[in-house]
């Protein structure tokens, strides 16, 4: 019985919370990424630069449209990365709390199971995330709600191509690839392999089971083969123990990666001979120079009170803080809350000038400026910042 | 049996007084999980075979009735009835290899665990056929005849709820009649006392088989309905979690009941939705009530509420 | 190729100590009271992530670290049967239900503490030897060395001493084993600590070669479950064999057939292992 009366008294509680933020007019946010889970990864830094924003403009007195004024409520819920936790999830934000905007999913098994029912909302929400499935939907009928907020790697902005070519330039001539088997791998597999094919170069792939942890068999493998480079998977709680076994190992020591952090290289800098990565914002060189970062970093500090996450950080460039306020600019531009084709309209428009300079193709793909970081053997360092057009 | 219809009935006009797409998509979930507790009970809780092959059978009944429908071009309906038998059939092979080396309790979970496993690496990898990890895009729509309107598409909660109860019901049914029958029986007496029953001229081995073939078939039905309800079917299907779901959703409920199943189901669905915390703090909650009621009611809720009634009656 | 083979079957036989360490507590556990610890994984995440914090946050030497580690592992792991597990006694779905519910909760714990991001201490002992083309890490020579001392150790314990035939005589028959007088709720919680305090040092040893995450407990309570099974329930040398074999099947399954399916290759010769010898390569039924 005292168990009922704890889940009731909770509910009490938390439903008293909620009715008590409804005092001045409120513009939902609602926000399905997995916060927890073993993809966590592609949501926690989202779902942390996103409500950070969101509190910083309430404190900063909200903002007005249409001579309204107005605060934010972001309703952040954890999909742990499961589909089915996020298809009730999406429903729930849509139909009880009369969510408009949602952010979000960075996955893009969940983006494929939410999909469905977004679709049945198809002028009625506005839904970004990073998902790279959702480059095949943008611009398709019925999906005028659909905006990515991630780069992609092929066409004319894309930074896979470019550093392809740098490989290219360095004479590269045979590249390994080793991918975790799920969604993100093999939309790699389908972008790369053609690419390397392309350009002239040898590429061999292999797959990892996620959870692996020990590569040494598949690693010893590949060094059999006598790759130039080593191209590793793209979640970083792979790459750091691919980049340490490999170096380890003795045979495989330069790696070129368009996802994950530099993190993996820095720790084995000694060990490894090249590593050679796309990172949207390599924070700890953007924090000496830029402002907006350095304000960022410090506001984080502030909010949760703990160390700044810089090698997660650069996730922060798919629907996270950039994209709050862009929202809220796109609003005032629109003159309404409650249009999310108007406020499409404006976003598709428009160039925002935040931590990312960022703007949407003609499709509603995102594309911002982003580093490429070079790291050599002992731990020098070399940026390069590209600006695309 | 009268509780059973009376509980039907109102579950059949639940949509008519709730209107909330929330609440009916969370019954829908319930009852398609529903059926997968119903039918791991009756391997389970009633003849007492800890299986943890279910979510084998659920996944490949999944993907083969979309393949069938898109590639040999069967209506939906038509295409459950294969794709159970092809479950069936890999329960056969898998339970007559079991059954027959006569696998003890711990033992049978383990090497049902480790064949459900291996089927999933065969999904996960067969690209060409499953889209591996990729997972397949289900667009299409089951359909039944409406009087007066022909071949209608099942579209939106209302519809798939009742789509969903009515399959519960009928599964309930068949493990009614399944149970009150001499197979049921059987199953009773291998679970209290398997070698009592040899000796007495049970045919052990025969009757396991069934009761698991029986199982699988029925809760293969629910695999099709999952994948055309969510619109996408990939390999997490067959992952061991979905095992520990379900034995959660029994126990909870109450096992070697039918009803318990059904509400331990809609508990542990219903329960993330419920509680209005932040992910990890929830998954705590869930985990602790987890533990609470195994320990506070072994028997599960409804498995307590008969122990408890029939004390009183006492 | 035969190098590589080579270097994988030694490769093997390290990572399956690591599963034989896991598998000598469920196989302690089980053996001897008779309780389904599922959950070891957890207590290994506990043990290594403990061995973070002691050794990054506190910064204590990694040898250091290890010990207080295995502690804490194992008053978890006390705190866990005296409030849980000890009812479970016997009851293979309970304890599993139970074992469920400690992983949500200490992997919620986890996360919460530590997030998603994965942790990776600084390098113990960097470099390898190399044997031809085969390198082998020198740190993974090190935790295989201390995991065999130490269920060896164990054994030699148990097998030799008043306290390992008391242990067995309970596993036996419990009520005569308290007749004779072996204190036996005092042995229960005696194989609990030891248990989870083996997990939390096998997630030490883990610290000083892979990065950390809140899930790492899964895969490993698995594989040590196989293990166990291979080696025999009950035998306590049978679970480094099973664990060493179980690895070293992967490893080698893995250079010939697609590593895709390495969990496999250990599975079907678990399967067959069970139809033929049920109770495992070393254990007596």
């Amino acid at each position: 019985m005292t168990i009922v009366r704890c889940l009731l008294l909770m509910f009490a509680v938390v439903a008293l919370g909620v009715a008590s933020v409804g005092a001045q007019d409120v513009v939902k946010l609602g926000q399905i990424e997995a916060q927890t889970g073993p993809n966590a990864i592609y949501g926690w830094m989202s779902s942390q630069g996103t409500a950070l924003a969101v509190d910083e403009v309430n404190k900063a007195g909200g903002f007005s449209v249409g001579g309204k004024a107005y605060k934010l409520q972001l309703i952040a819920l954890d999909t742990r990365g499961e589909p089915k936790e996020a298809t009730v999830q999406l429903k729930r934000l849509i139909e009880i709390d009369k969510v408009k905007y949602v952010f979000g999913p960075f996955l893009s098994n969940v983006f494929l199971a939410v999909r469905p029912y977004a679709v049945e909302f198809n002028g009625k929400i506005l839904m970004w995330g990073g998902a790279t499935r959702i480059h095949d939907y943008i611009g398709t009928p019925d999906h005028d709600f659909l905006m990515r907020t991630w780069n992609w790697d092929t066409g004319p902005n894309g930074f896979g191509e470019l550093m392809v070519d740098q490989l290219v330039k360095a004479g590269v001539k045979k590249i390994a690839l080793l991918y975790q088997n799920d969604q993100g791998g093999k939309v790699m597999e389908d972008i790369y392999v053609a690419m390397f094919k392309k350009k002239g170069i040898e590429a061999r792939l292999d797959y990892f089971e996620p959870g692996t942890k020990d590569f040494s068999t598949v690693l010893a493998k590949i060094a059999t083969w006598k790759p130039d480079y080593l191209f590793p998977g793209y979640a970083d709680s792979y790459i750091y123990d691919i980049v340490r076994q490999a170096t380890e190992a003795g045979q495989l020591k330069k790696f070129f990666l368009v996802r994950g952090s530099l993190g993996p290289g820095l720790k084995n800098k000694d060990a490894l001979d090249e590593y050679v990565v796309y990172v949207p914002k390599y924070f700890e060189e953007a924090e000496k120079k830029d402002p907006k970062v350095q304000k960022f970093i410090a506001s984080y500090k502030a909010f949760y009170k703990r160390d700044f996450p810089y090698d997660q950080a650069p996730l922060c460039s798919s629907s996270c803080y950039d994209h709050v306020y862009m929202l809220v600019e796109a609003m005032k531009k629109a003159g309404t809350v409650d249009d999310p084709a108007a406020v499409k309209k404006q976003l598709m428009s428009m160039t925002y000038d935040g931590l990312w300079k960022i703007r949407f193709d003609e499709k509603g793909e995102a594309v911002f400026n982003f580093d490429v970081v070079r790291l050599r053997k002992g731990g020098a360092i070399e940026v390069t910042t590209v600006n695309p057009k | 049996m009268k509780l059973g219809t009376t509980l039907f009935v109102l579950l059949a006009a639940l949509p008519l007084a709730v209107r909330s797409d929330f609440v009916l998509t969370i019954f829908i979930f319930t009852f398609i999980y529903g059926i997968l507790a119903v039918t791991f009970d009756l391997i389970f809780g009633f003849t007492g075979q800890l299986t943890m092959f279910h979510p084998a059978v659920f996944g490949v009944s999944a993907y083969a009735t979309h393949l069938l429908v898109v590639h040999a071009g069967l209506p939906f309906w038509l295409a459950t009835l294969p794709s159970a038998a092809g479950a069936v059939l890999l329960a056969v092979v898998v339970g007559s290899i079991c059954f027959k080396f006569r696998l003890k309790t711990f033992y049978f979970a383990v090497v049902t665990l480790a064949f459900a496993e291996m089927i999933r690496l065969i999904v996960l990898n067969w690209n060409s056929v499953t889209n591996g990890t990729l997972g397949l895009v289900v667009s299409g729509r089951p359909t039944f005849w409406w009087p007066g309107a022909g071949w209608v598409a099942v579209r939106g909660p209302v519809a798939w709820y009742y789509v969903t109860l009515v399959a519960l019901a009928v599964t309930v049914l068949v493990c009614v009649r399944v149970l009150r029958s001499w197979m049921g029986r059987c199953f009773a007496a291998i679970r209290l006392n398997e070698d009592l029953a040899r000796t007495l001229g049970v045919d052990v081995f025969r009757y396991k088989l069934l009761s698991f073939a029986v199982g699988s078939a029925l809760a293969s039905f629910a695999g099709g309905l999952y994948g055309y309800y969510t619109g996408y079917i990939d390999p997490g299907y067959l992952g061991i979690n979905q095992s520990m779901e379900i034995l959660a959703m029994v126990l909870l409920g109450g096992q070697g009941t039918l009803a318990g199943p059904i509400v331990g189901s809609l508990i542990l669905t219903g329960l993330p939705h419920v509680i209005d915390l932040r992910g990890e703090l929830r998954a705590m909650l869930y985990g602790a009530i987890l533990i609470f009621a195994i320990l506070v009611m072994p028997r599960g809720i409804v498995g307590s509420l008969v122990a408890w009634r029939a004390r009183r009656a006492a | 190729m035969t190098q590589l083979v080579l270097g994988q079957v030694l490769n093997g036989a390290i990572i399956g100590a690591m599963y034989g360490i896991i598998a000598l507590g469920i196989t302690l556990t089980f053996g001897i009271t008779g309780i389904v610890n599922f959950a070891l994984g957890e207590f290994m995440m506990i043990g290594a992530y403990a061995t973070y914090a002691l050794a990054e946050r506190a910064h204590l030497p990694y040898a250091v670290a290890v010990v207080p580690a295995c502690f804490i592992s194992a008053a978890a792991g006390y705190l866990s049967n005296k409030a849980f597990f000890r009812f479970t006694r016997n009851n293979l779905v309970n304890g599993l239900l139970v074992s469920i519910g400690l992983i949500s909760i200490f992997e919620s714990a986890a996360l919460l503490l530590w997030t998603a991001t994965p942790l990776e201490m600084s390098y113990v002992l960097p470099g390898a030897i190399r044997l031809g083309d085969v390198g082998l890490p020198k740190m993974k020579l090190v935790v295989f060395g201390v995991i065999v001392v130490v269920i060896v150790g164990t054994y030699v314990a148990l097998a030799r001493t008043w306290l390992g035939r008391a242990a067995f005589a309970y596993a036996q028959n419990p009520e005569a084993a308290q007749l004779m007088g072996v204190h036996t709720p005092r042995l229960e919680t005696a194989v609990m600590l030891y248990s989870t305090g083996l997990a939390g040092l096998g997630g030490a040893l883990y610290a000083s070669l892979y990065s950390l995450e809140p899930a790492m407990g899964g895969v490993y309570v698995l594989k040590g479950m196989e293990a166990a099974i291979l080696g025999g329930i009950g035998s306590l040398m049978g679970s480094l064999w099973g664990g060493v074999i179980l690895g070293i099947i992967e490893a080698v399954g893995s250079i010939f057939l697609p590593t895709a399916f390495r969990d496999a290759y250990g599975l079907a010769v678990l399967v067959a292992i069970l139809l033929f010898r049920p109770s495992g390569l070393f254990g007596s039924e």
